[in-house]
């Protein structure tokens, strides 16, 4: 009974997890399923969110919610930036990305990284620090839920499922998931592919900061200039577990993570359960290229 | 295609390392500590110039045969007590190993897949490795195979030595023009008879065990193996800094990668370490996007007598 009490937690931990990788890596996901970039950088971009909420926590007082809204902001200006310094040029006039681009944008994006994370060392320093914000926890049966954990996992449910319904049900949306589709069909019904590829981008950024300030709430002590190294990884696992593309993929393989994260850790010491879950990717990409679920 | 002869280029960096071999006596000795950083950076920009470089598939993730070279090293001198010129021989070989294996996987992904499969390895393989009480776990393993520099010297300069005449073997063969068509289209080269996944493992391979070899000198010069040190994704960007900088695929571009990126940072290295970082990144998405042939590239496009210089 008590095994059964330990691994339910571990299962409903572990469902909250997922819920905060999929938000994390739900930007990644809209970028790489319309422009049919990664970007490399994507880690990075997760620490500047992180640091933004830790700013306006030490600032302002802000808690990490409110801060997301911030980040998501300041989000949608450097997803512009990002388009027409790293991608417009490789994507300007072109049917569908070459390989040659995929090239070029996968290197310059590295070289981004690196440069952002060392420049982060010199901004902030390399220390470890945190938010301290928690708002208690609510009691679930024999389950103690940490409040904090239970509204990230609410607001990163609702960004996902927004991004849903915004691609499915607007005009501007639906033009995204045309340039996603053929980009040449769709400048034939006259959307214009600049505007609608750097919009998406745009709202990838903007979902990518969003999700590094609420990825604050579980890590209280672990906002470091390298944190981009873990999530990074962890994000391109989780697309390519959803299928690129795929909106509500983000969900899945962020739960898939999370679930299969904390329930190995039961078991294993955590740095294995990572190992795991990171080498799910491999036997994905083997048989199940287009995600685990058609 | 026409294949021109050996170059001035060819005989150019032959004379370089003949140089180079009789430096230890010429110069005083810190000079040589100098040209065994160097030396080390340069075998691992050619070896994953084998693969980046030669077939486009860009191994973010090479610094896991960095890592298993050096560990290899570390183990057989510490638990057997292992002569570390074998130790280097065995670093090689399981980098070999380990990179066939790898490879026989993750070939199979094109592009952007390729890419990120390599990185999550990587991490992968830190995250085992300290679990590992045998390999000392977090803690890692400290040799006690004190100071021998003429041995690292003439270690790493061999291998740097071979890894440039199998450049030019691959570049100037057959299997040359079979991998440069691998790089500009793969259905294509697959489709007129070139056997795509040999080749493309051949030269997984080959980077695999030149960093396997480079990993295990790194253990001995440094007398120790620490998991996030050896592991440290840092390496495998440096490596592919050192080979956009100088230029992919080039027999030049790797050694003159690695001595535009090492021998700034030689000298910045009393100022800020953080700082060369900085400076690399920015170079480098300067390079991939405004000229990404690198220099060695970008001369020999520019130029035709350039070019047949710069074979």
């Amino acid at each position: 009974m008590v095994a059964l009490a330990v691994i339910l937690s571990d299962l409903l931990f572990g469902i909250m997890l997922g819920c905060v990788f999929a938000v994390v890596a739900h930007g990644l996901n809209l970028i790489w399923g319309v422009v049919k970039v990664v970007n490399i950088a994507h880690g990075e971009f997760i620490m500047l969110g992180a640091y933004g909420a830790y700013f306006l926590n030490v600032f302002g007082g802000f808690n990490p919610l409110l801060s997301a809204v911030v980040d998501g902001a300041l989000g949608i200006f450097v997803g512009y930036a990002f388009y027409f310094s790293f991608l417009h040029r490789e994507l300007r006039g072109k049917e569908r990305i070459t390989l040659r681009s995929e090239m070029v944008t996968l290197v310059s994006t590295f070289g981004l990284s690196l440069f952002m994370s060392n420049l982060a060392v010199v901004a902030f320093t390399g220390d470890f620090v945190g938010i301290n914000w928690s708002p208690g926890t609510v009691a679930l049966g024999f389950l103690e839920l940490p409040l904090g954990a239970l509204y990230v996992t609410i607001l990163a449910v609702l960004i996902i499922s927004t991004s849903v319904v915004f691609l499915d049900r607007t005009y501007i949306g639906n033009a995204i998931k045309a340039y996603s589709q053929d980009i040449t069909a769709t400048q034939l019904v006259g959307a214009n592919p600049t505007k609608v590829a750097s919009l998406a981008t745009a709202l990838g950024f903007s979902i990518t900061m969003a999700g590094g300030a609420l990825l604050t709430v579980w890590i209280p002590t672990g906002i470091n200039p390298y944190m981009g190294a873990l999530y990074a990884p962890i994000s391109f696992v989780i697309v390519v577990l959803g299928g690129p593309g795929k909106m509500l993929g983000s969900l899945l393989g962020g739960l898939t993570l999370g679930v299969v994260i904390d329930v190995l850790q039961a078991f294993v010491p955590v740095s294995l359960a990572y190992a795991v879950a990171f080498l799910l990717l491999i036997p994905v990409l083997l048989f199940r290229p287009e995600g685990i679920v058609k | 295609m026409r294949i021109a002869g050996l170059g001035v280029t060819f005989f150019g960096l032959l004379a370089l390392m003949l140089l180079l071999l009789i430096l230890p006596f010429a110069f005083p000795f810190s000079t040589s500590v100098i040209v065994i950083n160097l030396l080390f950076y340069t075998a691992l920009a050619y070896s994953i110039n084998f693969i980046t470089g030669m077939t486009g598939y860009v191994s973010f993730g090479h610094v896991v045969f960095l890592g298993i070279g050096a560990y290899a090293l570390g183990a057989s001198a510490d638990v057997y007590g292992l002569d570390p010129v074998l130790g280097v021989l065995l670093g090689a070989a399981l980098g070999l190993v380990f990179a066939l294996m790898i490879g026989l996987v993750t070939l199979r992904f094109r592009g952007v897949y390729f890419a990120i499969s390599t990185v999550v390895i990587a991490l992968a393989a830190l995250n085992i490795v300290l679990e590992l009480p045998q390999l000392g776990g977090s803690q890692g393993i400290i040799l006690n195979l004190g100071f021998q520099p003429y041995s690292w010297y003439y270690t790493i300069w061999g291998i740097v030595l071979f890894e440039m005449l199998i450049t030019y073997y691959i570049n100037r063969g057959k299997l040359g023009l079979g991998i440069r068509a691998i790089k500009s289209d793969e259905d294509a080269a697959r489709s007129v008879g070139v056997n795509v996944s040999a080749l493309k493992l051949y030269l997984f391979g080959l980077s695999g065990l030149f960093a396997g070899a480079g990993g295990a000198v790194f253990a001995w010069t440094t007398s120790g193996v620490f998991p996030y040190e050896t592991f440290s994704l840092n390496f495998s960007l440096q490596m592919l800094a050192m080979i956009i900088i100088g230029g992919v695929g080039t027999a030049l571009g790797p050694i003159l990668g690695a001595v535009v990126v090492y021998l700034p940072s030689y000298y910045f290295l009393t100022v800020a370490i953080g700082t060369q970082l900085i400076i690399i990144g920015f170079a480098v998405v300067v390079i991939a996007l405004f000229i990404p042939e690198g220099i060695v590239g970008t001369l020999k496009r520019r130029s035709a007598s350039l070019r047949e210089l710069l074979e």
